[in-house]
């Protein structure tokens, strides 16, 4: 009953969804409506499992003092600190909560994304190194593409932003394509897998 | 660095300190006085319905770094109440030397998610007047409904199966209101009430959201004003047609329009009409001296209106009238359709006007807008302009469907031929003899084109280029000449082919003129013939059976050969709220409802009431009424009273007839089922509400215009035919039409044939499989890899890293990551490698640590299992990386999985994994992070592999027999792919256009 009954709901409710798709009336949308306010009365409770889990994990690795606990000590207590100061003094412009979330949570985050950009050197680094004859494709396309983008590109030759546009346009498009058409009937299989009963693991084991 | 107590208490410390201290620092030594905002002021807002004042102030110097202004408003000065505030950006402040604040028409008053309890301002004094708002507390907010005007929104289902009867005595006088509560509103919106006193103050906030003292309360009382003046008015006389035709533009302000009239007078007569505008503008300055100066008296109304009202129609509520009017003179005389009552005056107009239309050159005409305070504003006087109709524009033929593949709200009306018109033309190449120009075409349903053919001519009028548009992307190449002069006018000429017949004859044409500043060809007018297509507009004019007027559904350009009026579902009941029941916590209503209008005599309506024990009594008390003022005759002296009280007479028991006989209200009555009764009466109100009869005009928007008759169907659809609703609406399915939800969407008709093909696929391929077939899967590195990568792992004594993307449980890409999760746990399990799953979204989290267990169990292990090595880290996309990189680094894991849906943070992940010598396998289906992990991982499912893994894995019949599918439906795509290039290469476009676009 353990599996039978949350695959049975999975089932009904996903034919249901699927005969939305392709059902204009009044009472599929109503019903679809129904179904998004239940998303909503349902998503509190998700951060709760998130928090508890946050808990469990961090309080057992202090309560073990395993190596590098003191993270998990500052970890609990931004938690708690951020969230009773948002409680009491609310998430309004000028409020403590706002002061971390500009003064600390939007650096560290900007930090972590200007990151990407050393990455990004590195990544092409190892990508355009040219070791064989794909690579050395792949470097020509990029030097190309990179050229087409900035002023220098038209002044070295005037078919190189015409060159950079047909290599996005045709080989590019043409993969990207491909790979979409494929990303799609496979989700198309997973989801009729999943319909059908085939593919179970979301409930727990594989079968 | 390693982190001891010593270095983590100091980092404690100042990070308390300084999230404490920072924010605080701003406010030591302030002078509150300072903050007190100056020069607070409410004014009346001119030519609206009464109900709106301006409140203004002077914002304080951005030094003082506000970040709002936050006001208040109470009927007294002793308790104001939070009603709403206007941001500020703390860097720049405010630049304007006063700020508004606007407490117009119906905004917020109190909802479910009001507080619950009267609480204080912060940083007040205890003494303040100042409140957060209105709470919740029906005992507080009740008294307040009688200074404002609260409109309930009602949701249908609370509104008639929901209200509870109750009765309130006043006066000796019982009367019942339905009441509901607090929930059960959708809103409860107010606005002010003209002449009534209300007191505003506002405060300011800084950036520490400090609350500073308020400024002293001003008073405001919101006026009567007239209605603001029409800003443009055409008469004009059609000669062969012997019609005055009308049209005005629509004003800004709506809400208590009342009436619309036209009035006409002599020209002679213009002075005195001048001087009767000077006496309402005295009336109207008189007036509002009256209510700051009880000792002034009211202006006697004896100045006359010179001019002679010919027309007059109610507004109705929303506000969206007709523009347009015309009326035929019979034998010199203008004589009204009906008696056009004023029910604020009682007085009746019977439109009966000499005109001579001989001399119409004479006469003048005036529009005016009346309100419900009797003001009137007259428009600018015009004259009229005399033409013929064959100067007006021609209006084509029209119909009315409905919608294809909606929900039933929508009617389309469409008319005409396809239309095409040139929009904007760029040059392709630097000599400038390739011409890109492009287009757009617009048709209906009754018109599907197949072909455009565009010729384009010189200046000479040499043909340029001729282009057979077979597949009409909206843009053509035009080739020129080498030798053609580019400053040239160039002719386009457009013909089409369509499903039907348009007529050689239909020709339309455009220019692409060079245009001296832009240094381009620009499109000029298309004209149809010598009709130029975006002079006129179409007014699509449509009419229920609920109002008594026609109303403005859409304005449109005349490129446009159909529209969509959308028809609204009706969810919610409006209701002013005045009353309320403390004890049992409701906000009372009225509990009657109009259903529609009668049959024949669109001015009245057919009403009922929530509970039936109102009908009957209401009922009662006309026959009482009757049987009263029949005895009340006796004593009457004069004729007259004799005559109005057989009017009044006459008109109770004609009450009582319909009340009695309305087909409709004694099917309600049948219903046994309160709820049955009043299910009938609301499918009926919807009903009426939801058909329309339509009809269209034509016009140059200056009184040059053409109306359309009412549409009416020579044959009704079945649905029509089949709708119990039907018998009580005559012309319903003729003239009258009402969209109806469609089961099936006809565009998807092509996704709907694919997934059944695929699914008869995937049953096959299944049934194959299981019979033993060999089914041959393509080898994927990537999957072969994972046992080698767990291997690894169990070697080198390491944990596993396992990423099931960073969306969330409704994507398909963490189903099927997670699904990879499943095989690979297990496996890690049966070797005892340690597994770590850090999830980002709150339901994969449960879900994931089940996996994991169960794998567990099913490699007999369950003893490994550790609930906590499936843990969530954050929802925050930069902060999870900086949480899965910190994991990957302390914990030093051998192998890292990322399998899911990923973004930017991809890179950043992968990089970490490769600098820490992990061995990466990644699948994803998101096409613009694949390179990264190409470039970063030893091994990448790209696109649809994450996907097949699962079953590459499992090696199941039934998972085989799916992934085969996939294959062979691949090869069936392909064959339509290379089909379709090839049939659209020669001009064939039948299969491209069995797809839908999107």
């Amino acid at each position: 009953m353990k599996r039978q009954i949350p695959l049975l709901i999975v089932i009904i409710l996903g034919f249901m969804f699927a005969v939305h798709t392709f059902v204009p009336h009044k009472a599929s949308v109503d019903f679809y409506d129904w179904y998004q306010t239940w998303i909503k009365a349902i998503s509190p409770f998700m951060v709760l499992l998130g928090i508890m889990s946050l808990f469990m994990v961090h309080s057992t690795k202090i309560k073990r003092k395993v190596p590098n606990w003191q993270y998990s000590l500052i970890t609990l207590i931004a938690l708690v600190g951020t969230g009773a100061v948002g409680f009491i003094w609310g998430t309004q412009q000028g409020t403590p909560f706002m002061w971390l979330f500009k003064n600390v949570q939007m650096p560290m985050g900007a930090t972590m994304f200007s990151l990407l950009a050393f990455y990004i050197a590195s990544a092409a680094y190892k990508a355009f190194r040219a070791r064989s004859i794909e690579a050395t494709v792949l470097l020509l396309a990029a030097m190309i593409v990179m050229l087409g983008q900035v002023p220098i590109g038209i002044k070295i030759s005037k078919l190189i932003p015409e060159a950079s546009q047909w290599i996005l346009n045709v080989p590019n498009l043409a993969a990207k394509r491909g790979i979409a058409l494929g990303v799609g009937l496979g989700m198309t299989a997973t989801s009729l897998k999943i319909l059908l009963g085939i593919e179970r693991t979301y409930l727990g084991g594989g079968d | 660095m390693k982190l001891n107590y010593t270095r983590l208490g100091i980092f404690l410390i100042l990070l308390v300190l300084s999230f404490l201290l920072l924010p605080q620092t701003s406010h030591a030594a302030i002078d509150k006085t300072e903050y007190i905002i100056e020069n607070l002021q409410a004014h009346d807002i001119p030519n609206d319905d009464g109900s709106g004042l301006v409140i203004s102030w002077k914002p304080l110097p951005k030094e003082r770094r506000i970040i709002e202004y936050r006001i208040y408003r109470g009927i007294t000065k002793d308790s104001l109440f939070y009603i709403g505030r206007i941001d500020v950006n703390v860097k720049t402040g405010v630049l304007a030397d006063e700020m508004y604040f606007y407490d117009t028409d119906f905004n917020y008053f109190i909802d479910t998610s009001s507080r619950g309890k009267l609480r204080k301002e912060k940083g007040q004094g205890k003494d303040s007047p100042l409140y957060r708002g209105y709470p919740r507390d029906i005992k507080i907010v009740g008294p307040q409904l009688e200074h404002y005007d609260v409109l309930g929104v009602i949701p249908e289902k609370d509104f008639f199966y929901h209200s509870r009867k109750i009765e309130q005595i006043a006066d000796e006088d019982t009367t019942v209101y339905a009441g509901l509560k607090l929930r059960e509103f959708l809103q409860l919106p107010k606005k002010l009430i003209p002449d009534h006193e209300y007191y505003y103050t506002v405060i300011a906030v800084n950036e520490s959201r400090r609350y500073f003292p308020h400024a002293e309360p001003v008073l405001g009382i919101p006026r009567e004003n007239s209605p603001e003046k029409t800003r443009e008015f055409y008469a004009v006389y059609v000669q062969d047609k012997n019609r005055l035709q009308f049209e005005w533009s629509l004003p800004t302000f709506t809400d208590d329009m009342f009436y619309h009239r036209v009035y006409m007078m002599k020209k002679k007569d213009l002075d005195k009409f001048d001087k009767y505008l000077e006496y309402l503008g005295e009336v109207e300055k008189n007036d509002l001296a009256m209510k700051n100066d009880s000792t002034l008296t009211a202006l006697d109304r004896t100045v006359e209106n010179p001019a002679e009202l010919i027309y007059q129609r109610y507004s109705c509520y929303p506000y969206t009238p007709v523009k347009t009017l015309s009326i035929n003179p019979v034998n010199g005389k203008i004589i009204g359709e009906k008696k056009y009552p004023n029910i604020f005056t009682g007085e009746e107009y019977e439109v009966n006007v000499d005109i001579d239309v001989d001399n119409i050159n004479d006469y003048c005409f005036v529009f005016s807008l009346y309100d419900q305070a009797t003001y009137e504003t007259f428009s600018d006087v015009s004259s009229v302009e005399i033409i013929n109709s064959s100067e007006l524009p021609i209006i084509p033929p029209f119909k009315v469907i409905d919608r294809e593949s909606d929900k039933g709200d929508y009617n389309t009306v469409m008319w005409g031929k396809p239309v095409v018109y040139l929009t904007n033309s760029s040059y392709l190449n630097e000599d400038k003899t390739r011409l890109q120009v492009n287009y757009e075409c617009k048709t209906n349903k009754d018109y599907k084109v197949r072909n455009i053919f565009f010729t384009v001519f010189d200046e000479e009028g040499k043909e340029i280029d001729r282009i057979n548009e077979f597949y009409q992307d909206n843009k053509i190449k035009v080739k020129l000449p080498i030798d053609s002069d580019k400053s040239q006018t160039l002719f386009f000429e457009m013909k089409f082919k369509c499903n039907k017949d348009v007529g050689d004859d239909y020709i339309l044409t455009q220019t692409l003129a060079f245009d001296e500043k832009s240094k381009s060809l620009y499109p000029g007018n298309v004209f149809l013939g010598d009709e130029d297509l975006l002079e006129n507009s179409y007014y699509i004019y449509k009419h229920n059976y609920y109002d008594e007027e026609w109303r403005i559904s859409k304005k449109i350009v005349g490129t446009q050969r159909e529209i969509f009026d959308n028809v609204r579902y009706l969810n919610s009941h409006f209701k002013i709220v005045k009353h309320f029941d403390a004890d049992k916590k409701l906000f009372l209503f009225r509990p009657s409802f109009g259903v529609r209008h009668v049959e024949g005599k669109p001015d009245e309506t057919i009403g009922s009431n929530l509970f039936p024990s109102e009908i009957e009594k209401t009922l009662k008390a006309y026959e009482d009424n009757i049987a009263e003022l029949t005895v009340s005759k006796d004593t009457l002296n004069t004729q007259e009273e004799i005559d109005q009280v057989d009017e009044d007479i006459k008109g109770y028991r004609e009450q009582i007839e319909l009340m009695t006989t309305n087909p409709i209200l004694k099917e309600a009555d049948s219903f046994k089922n309160p709820k049955k009764r009043l299910k009938f009466l609301d499918k009926i109100r919807h009903f009426a509400k939801n058909t329309f009869e339509y009809k269209i005009v034509k016009t140059d928007g200056k009184g040059h215009f053409s109306e359309s008759d009412i549409y009416v169907r020579t044959k009704m659809t079945s649905a029509d035919k089949i709708d119990k609703y039907a018998a009580y609406f005559t012309g319903f399915g003729k003239d009258h039409f009402t969209p109806r939800s469609n089961w099936f969407k006809k565009k998807m008709l092509p996704a709907l044939i694919a997934s059944l093909l695929f699914g008869m696929l995937v049953f096959v391929m299944i049934g194959k499989a299981k019979k033993g077939h060999d089914l041959f899967v393509r080898p994927i590195a990537g999957i072969e890899e994972i046992d080698n990568a767990i291997g690894r792992a169990t070697e080198m004594g390491k944990p596993i890293l396992f990423v099931p993307g960073l969306s969330g449980i409704t994507d398909v890409a963490t189903l099927a990551g997670l699904a990879i999760l499943g095989k690979v746990a297990k496996k890690a399990a049966e070797y005892d490698t340690k597994i770590l799953v850090p999830c980002r979204d709150y339901l994969v989290l449960p879900i994931a640590q089940e996996i994991v267990k169960e794998a567990h169990y099913e490699a007999g292990r369950p003893d490994t299992f550790d609930k906590s090595s499936v843990f969530f880290i954050t929802t925050t996309q930069f902060a999870f990386v900086a949480g899965v990189n910190g994991i990957m680094v302390r914990e030093k894991t051998a192998t890292n999985f990322y399998m899911g849906m990923f973004w930017a943070e991809a890179l950043l992940m992968t990089e970490t994994g490769s600098t820490t010598g992990a061995i990466q396998i990644a699948g994803t289906d998101a096409v613009t992070q694949i390179p990264f992990f190409i470039t970063t991982c030893d091994y990448t499912l790209i696109g649809e592999e994450l996907y097949a893994a699962s079953a590459y894995l499992a090696r199941e019949p039934l998972q085989l027999g799916t992934l085969k599918a996939v294959d062979y439906f691949k090869l069936l795509v392909l064959i339509f792919v290379i089909s379709g290039t090839i049939l659209s290469t020669t001009h064939l476009t039948f299969l491209i256009n069995a797809f839908p676009e999107k």
